[in-house]
């Protein structure tokens, strides 16, 4: 177990992020930024490995997003580095995708579901021949087989998430940034896609990084939770979730080890909201 | 096609065809002497006349090239400078005071300078042509490209999409709503400018055969040829409407 509360003392040292399954993937370092005069976050340190599944937890406006771009290399630190593999990340990389969480936003309306995924194997450059059966196979993967000429608003809140993993999927990622992915979709649907979620991360050994709102998707998704504090963003708290693997939605959640874990969390905000 | 629009159509025919009649009653009753006021009747038997002895399909057909060329001009020239000024942001606020102070110039205004730079020539009419219908052309690309969704481009910036394959893919496909409202107005605005400027020139088209019809008063020409203003006005917004149907049709699929 490697935990540490930093809730009342803002000004003190930060949270050592060190368990991790395999190499180091990505690595902040003694990252802080400064957005608009104002320092969102503060001497974060994360390392996260191969193939390894860490959740992000915080009140809004903490600075999970912003966490998200700066691994994304859609911002750059202030002060401190973002590593990929050991080479500094300075702008997004075809092999790291993004997840956004207002899909309607992220898809093109004016490209049917297969137009959307064909977009991404455009861009990596995959040759033309291989894109169609590409696609099919990408969208019965997402669950979304026979949907290929439907136009994003055509399809509802959870198909058109679908619809953006499946174009995420279509960079071969080795890695997957999710922000808040689930975050407007209704709680079966929610269900759904955490299991779909974890079994594309188990199938392609993608290293996952997600943000999100609800304690309990975290600890049910991750190997390891991440909490943040506000004013300025940091690492608060971090907990290992040593679930066993596959996840099942009853069983998972009934297990002893997932309530301690939840109420460890609970307590953690309860504590920062205080 | 659904009834209620089936319905309409009639409906317009109906209204048109009681138009038409009502402007034979009228000529048939003297109000208006027909030196001024041709039929109906007389107006279609000067059109065919024309058609099919006289100039007036060459006419036609010069008048229906200027209005293309013209718009196609300026389309050209919008969708290019428009989307070079709307998606940079620093473009916008220094060319935008400047494109609102020319704007509300009418088209009429750079006549004489386009008059005195290239004489009367086809030339000096498809300049005016093409700088008149720029504007509802240049604004519409502008707000199009500067209405794009933000995400968008940090979806393409994930994927790595080179500059260009961002504007050919994301950026000018959904600014297509606006260029095509933008390329709805230029046409109307090309269609009214090249009539002005054929009778300003005097080149053949139906600008030049109205004036000259009017000058001598043979009233069923003059009408012959306003006729045609109409149709060539109407078919033009018909395609354009069927080929907006077409391209947009992702906007309708809800
Ligand atoms: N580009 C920016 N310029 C200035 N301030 C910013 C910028 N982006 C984010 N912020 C500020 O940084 C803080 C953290 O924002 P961020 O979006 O990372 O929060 P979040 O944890 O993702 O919140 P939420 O849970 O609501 O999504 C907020 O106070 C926000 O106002
Ligand atoms: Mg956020």
């Amino acid at each position: 177990m490697n935990k540490a509360y930093e809730a009342s003392n803002p000004g003190g040292p930060h949270a050592a992020v060190t368990a991790q399954t395999g190499a180091p993937v990505l690595a902040a370092k003694g990252v802080h930024i400064t957005l608009g005069g104002r320092k969102i976050l503060q001497d974060i340190d994360l390392t996260i490995g191969e193939g390894e599944f860490v959740c992000v937890v915080g009140a809004s406006g903490c600075g999970k997003t912003t966490l998200l771009r700066l691994l994304a290399g859609l911002y750059q630190p202030s002060e401190g580095s973002i590593r990929y593999r050991d080479k500094e990340m300075l702008k997004p990389r075809q092999d790291v995708a993004i997840i956004f969480q207002d899909y309607g936003k992220a898809l093109l309306p004016w490209r049917t579901a297969r137009g959307n995924v064909a977009l991404a194997l455009e861009a990596i450059g995959a040759p033309r021949a291989t894109r169609d059966a590409r696609i099919e196979e990408l969208l019965a993967k997402v669950g979304l087989p026979g949907e290929a000429d439907k136009y994003p608003n055509q399809m509802s809140g959870g198909m058109q998430q679908r619809l953006q993993i499946a174009r995420s999927l279509a960079q071969n990622p080795s890695v997957l940034l999710m922000d808040e992915p689930f975050g407007a979709l209704d709680a079966m649907t929610r269900q759904g896609l955490q299991d779909e979620v974890l079994s594309i991360a188990r199938s392609t050994g993608a290293t996952s990084f997600f943000v999100t709102h609800d304690l309990e998707e975290a600890i049910y998704l991750g190997d390891r939770v991440v909490g943040l504090l506000a004013n300025p963003g940091r690492v608060a708290i971090t907990l290992d979730v040593k679930l066993p693997r596959p996840r099942d939605q009853l069983t998972t959640r009934e297990d002893p080890e997932f309530l301690r874990l939840r109420r460890e969390l609970f307590d953690f905000i309860k504590k920062a909201e205080a | 096609m659904k009834p209620s629009r089936i319905a309409w159509f009639f409906a317009s025919l109906l209204v048109a065809c009681g138009f038409v009649m009502l402007w034979q009653y009228l000529s048939d009753a003297r109000l208006v002497s027909p030196v001024f006021l041709p039929g109906p009747d007389r107006a279609w038997a000067a059109l065919v006349r024309g058609i099919t002895q006289g100039e007036l399909g060459a006419r036609w057909l010069g008048t229906i090239e200027r209005m293309i060329y013209g718009w196609l001009l300026a389309s050209f020239a919008g969708i290019v400078i428009g989307a070079f000024i709307g998606s940079s942001e620093r473009a916008r606020a220094y060319v935008g005071p400047m494109l609102e102070l020319i704007r509300p110039l009418p088209a009429s205004a750079v006549v004489p300078l386009a008059i005195s730079l290239l004489g009367l020539s086809e030339a000096m009419v498809l300049t005016v042509i093409g700088f008149g219908a720029l504007w509802p052309m240049l604004l519409s690309t502008v707000h199009g490209f500067a209405a794009v969704e933000p995400r968008l481009y940090e979806v393409s910036r994930a994927l790595g999409l080179p500059q260009w394959k961002v504007i050919l893919k994301i950026a000018l496909p959904s600014s297509m709503p606006d260029i095509v409202a933008g390329m709805r107005l230029a046409l109307t605005v090309s269609l009214i400018l090249t009539v002005i400027g054929e009778m300003l020139a005097s080149r053949e088209g139906l600008g030049s055969h109205i004036l000259i019809s009017a000058r001598s008063f043979r009233s069923a020409d003059l009408f012959a040829g306003v006729i045609l203003l109409g149709v060539t006005g109407y078919v033009s917004a018909m395609a354009l409407t069927l080929a907006e149907s077409r391209l947009l049709r992702w906007r309708e699929s809800h």
